[in-house]
Parts: structure tokens; sequence; C-alpha cells
């Protein structure tokens, strides 16, 4: 175990170091949320009581589908991962330990916008904050699924960034956190509920936390977690 | 005295294609083992097997020893520092960290860089270090002083020969013939998916016959001319040049490199 926790903690250290993560997970959302947040708050006052949620699922968007792909194509697209094996380490300890540094990224910065936004744009904290949090962690994970997903299969640096983008994109121009879905013509709207985006935005919204906006996310974890398992499987048997 | 590693009628195919015909050999505890090879002969792939990283189709193998890996390519992440890496698998594994064995690898110079930043003999000598962390009794080297400039190739050969003194058995694997024939004992020539001479460098020489070489620079040119026969030759050759008044400057006669004898019996199998 204490492999393990050495392993994690070392992951996040990587993470700070190779800079990708720290660009994807802070800077570019953060200043994300200063610039826009500013500018949705001035166009339209209303948004200061959704501009914490919004702002996170493009940081959690944002870090999870650009920003972990790379780092597990890094570990699984090289020699890292025969490096690892013929020490002695298992194959899933990378992905374990990508994950989780990530996912303790995200809630951190999450949290400087949770901190942030109601003093610098009066922004409306969320009403019910245990299931704030039980939305967005479960966002979250869901997200880091899509980017695990992703770096285990794309493993070329160019076509990763390209697909990931792909995934990017219409997740955070469908999912109503840039302007309201009830303006979208209707095949843009199916087309927004395919991602989970819109599903974590739903999730984190005041009376949002309920069966009705989970079961997707559920569906779409217990995908992601087969899809994981066998694409790591077959990495272990090549 | 049990062997260290005992390979019967390996097999393994890639697709239709098969790599390993049924190969054979045993590596002694304690001494230094070469698989020789040209590219795609099958040496990677005989390694990683023992290895337990490659999976075979049929045969036995026997390892009788905890083992250390180098790989022949190998990466670890760009940012990782060495120490960190080292304490990695250490603490994965439930090592001790043996920091007199870092110090000797130079790793102390290098515990402030990252990954990207060392230079090809430096992960060479990260790369031994994470084989070593375990203190295994057999090291596996596959290509290990690849892309080394002389003194990094020499400054490695000086820590394999220590960890031989150290009672270590090393298999390595190599296209360098001058290497082979400075650091080990035994060598196994691979050819085509087959072993076609296990034995001792002097016992190589022998299989392809008492082979010397005679370098001779004349005012004219330099030759090198291949003999069976040292004194028949020479008089021969020295009998021409007085006959043409070619002036003789220097002659020099050897028995020829492990490479030479390598080519030779290659070319036999070819035949």
């Amino acid at each position: 175990m204490r492999g393990f926790w050495y392993g994690l903690l070392l992951q996040l250290k990587l993470d700070i170091r190779s800079k990708t993560l720290l660009i994807t997970c802070y800077i570019v959302p953060l200043i994300f949320f200063l610039l826009i947040g500013g500018i949705f708050i001035s166009v339209m006052p209303e948004m200061k009581s959704t501009l914490i949620q919004s702002m996170i699922v493009m940081n959690i968007s944002m870090g999870a589908i650009i920003g972990l792909p790379p780092t597990l194509a890094e570990t699984y697209g090289s020699d890292i991962q025969k490096v690892y094996k013929a020490n002695g380490v298992p194959i899933y300890l990378g992905f374990v330990t990508i994950f989780l540094s990530t996912f303790v990224h995200l809630m951190i910065s999450s949290s400087v916008i949770i901190i942030l936004a109601p003093l610098i744009f009066k922004a409306s904290l969320p009403a019910q904050l245990p299931y704030f949090f039980l939305g967005l962690t479960m966002y979250i994970i869901v997200a880091l699924g899509i980017g695990g997903v992703l770096g285990l299969v794309v493993k070329n640096r160019a076509k990763l960034t390209m697909v990931s983008q792909l995934v990017f994109l219409p997740s955070i121009m469908l999912s109503g956190i840039m302007f309201p879905i009830d303006l979208l013509p209707n095949f843009l709207l199916i087309i927004g509920r395919i991602f989970p985006a819109s599903w974590g935005y739903q999730l984190m919204l005041d009376n949002g936390f309920c069966f009705e906006n989970v079961w997707y996310l559920i569906l779409i974890l217990a995908l992601e977690v087969i899809l994981c398992s066998v694409l790591l499987a077959k990495q272990k048997s090549k | 005295m049990i062997d260290a590693i005992n390979v019967n009628e390996l097999r393994k195919n890639y697709g239709t294609c098969e790599v390993l015909k049924g190969i054979e050999f045993k590596v002694k505890k304690g001494e230094i083992f070469a698989l020789l090879g040209i590219n795609g002969a099958g040496k990677t792939t005989t390694l990683e097997i023992i290895e337990g990283l490659r999976k075979y189709d049929s045969g036995t193998i026997t390892v009788n020893g905890k083992i250390g890996i180098q790989l022949q390519s190998s990466s670890l992440p760009a940012h990782i520092k060495p120490m960190e890496a080292i304490k990695l698998f250490a603490k994965w594994n439930k090592e001790k960290i043996d920091y007199e064995m870092l110090k000797k690898l130079g790793i102390k110079e290098i515990e402030k860089k990252q990954y990207f930043e060392l230079s090809t003999g430096q992960k060479r000598r990260l790369n031994l270090a994470l084989a070593l962390v375990g203190n295994p009794d057999i090291i596996f080297l596959d290509e290990p002083t690849a892309g080394l400039d002389v003194e990094g190739k020499l400054s490695l050969h000086e820590q394999i020969k220590c960890l031989k003194s150290e009672g270590k058995t090393i298999v390595l694997a190599s296209h360098d013939m001058a290497e082979v024939e400075a650091l080990c004992d035994r060598i196994a020539i691979l050819n085509k998916g087959n072993i076609i001479f296990c034995g001792t460098v002097s016992e190589l020489t022998e299989n392809v016959g008492r082979k010397y070489f005679i370098h001779i620079k004349t005012e004219l040119e330099n030759q090198t001319i291949e003999t069976n026969n040292i004194e028949d030759t020479l008089i021969t050759l020295l009998g021409e040049f007085k006959h043409k008044k070619v002036k003789v400057l220097d002659i020099k006669v050897d028995r020829g490199s492990l490479e030479e004898h390598f080519v030779e019996i290659a070319r036999r199998e070819i035949k």
C-alpha cells in the first residue's frame, strides 16, 4: 500500500511539473472563469445563480477531456508501461494514480471557483452544498472516465488532441452552460444530451440531484468502467 | 551446481512466422552470458520471454533466482526524477534502496534532473539502477550500451564487471562484438530462430577454424590477408614484395575478432 500512496503523491507532483494538467486544470479554466464570468454577469445578471455550476462544468470538462488523455497516452502508448511491468508494478497503477491525481486537481480548482465566484461576481452559492458536492464528485468521475477511455484508445498525440476537442467542444457548447439550451434547435438539444456535461450541469443545479439527472451518468460510468477494464486487460496481454 | 537459467525447446510464433524454433541453452550461475545475433534474430524475444514479459508457445524455462531487467527500449514519465523512479519501484516491491550501488552508478550526480533532461548514457545508468533495485541474482541487459559514446560504454563495462565480481549472473543481448568479447564468459549465437553456436569465445574460434589475419602496410598500400598458415603466407608475401621491390613498412598478425568469426559462422549458415 505504501507503494500505491507514494505513486499517487508522485503523480500529483508530476502533473504540476508536466504543465499539461496545470494548464488544463488550473490556468485556462480560471482565466476563462475570470474573463467570461465577468462578461456573463454583466450581460445576463440572472446567471449569478448558475455561474459556479457552469464554470465548474467548463473546468472539469477541460481538465478531464483535454488534460488527462495525453498523460495516459504517454504512459500506455510508450515503453513506460513495459518498464513498470519489468519492475513488478501492475498495469493498472498508472491509470489509477493518474485518474486520482487529476480528480484531486479538479476538486481543488473547482473549490477555487466556489470560493472566488461569490467574492468577485457576487454569484450565489449552491443552496444545498452536500448535494452539490455529490453531483460535482459524480461529474468529475464520469468526465475523467471519458478522458480515460480516450487516453487508452488513441495513442497518437496529434489524433488525441483532435478527438479530445471533438468531445470537449460540443460538451461545452451544447450543455447549457454558455447559453440556455432552450434556445437550441431540437436536433442540437438531442446531441447535447448525449454528452455527460449537460447531465452534470443539471445535477449540480439547485434541486438538481435526483434520479432523473443521475441515471444517465451512472449508465455512462458503468460503460466507462467496462471499457477501461477491457482496454487495460488488452494492454496487459500485449 | 544448479544453472541460473535453463531453456529447453523454446518455441514462439508471431502469426505464421516462427521466431524461435525450439532453442535450448543454459546460463551458469555467476557468469556473463551473451545472446548474439543480427537484427530480427530473436534476441529480444528470447530475453523478454525468459523475463516473463512475453508469452511463448511451447518449451520450458527455469530461472533460479531473483531477476532484474534493463530493457532495450525503455522510457519513464518525462518529468520524473531518477530518485523518484527508484523509490517508486523500491516501495512497490518492498525493497530497501542500496545507496552504495546508486553512488557507484552515479545516480547522485543526476538526482535533480528530470528524465527528459538526461543524456542517453544517464538514462542507461538509471535503467541499470532500476534493474538493480531489488538486489537481483540474475540481471538481464538488452543492448546495454546502444547509443553510448566510448566513455559511456567503458564506464558501463566496468559496472557490469563489478556486478559479476559480486557474484551476479548477467545475461546480455548485444550487437557489439567487441563488447561481448571483452565481457562475456560464454555466448550463444541466434540465427533465424535457431541457436547456431553456444560456448566460449575460444570455442567459437576453434569452431570456425584457426584463422589468422595478416595486416601488411607497404609504401604502396595497406592489405589484410586471411590465412590458416601464417608461416607459408608470410614467406610467399614477402617474396612477392621483394621481387617487385616494394618496401614493407609494417606487419601485424592477429587471430581475428569475434565479429569476424560471427560473420564467418553466419555465412556458413546461409550456405
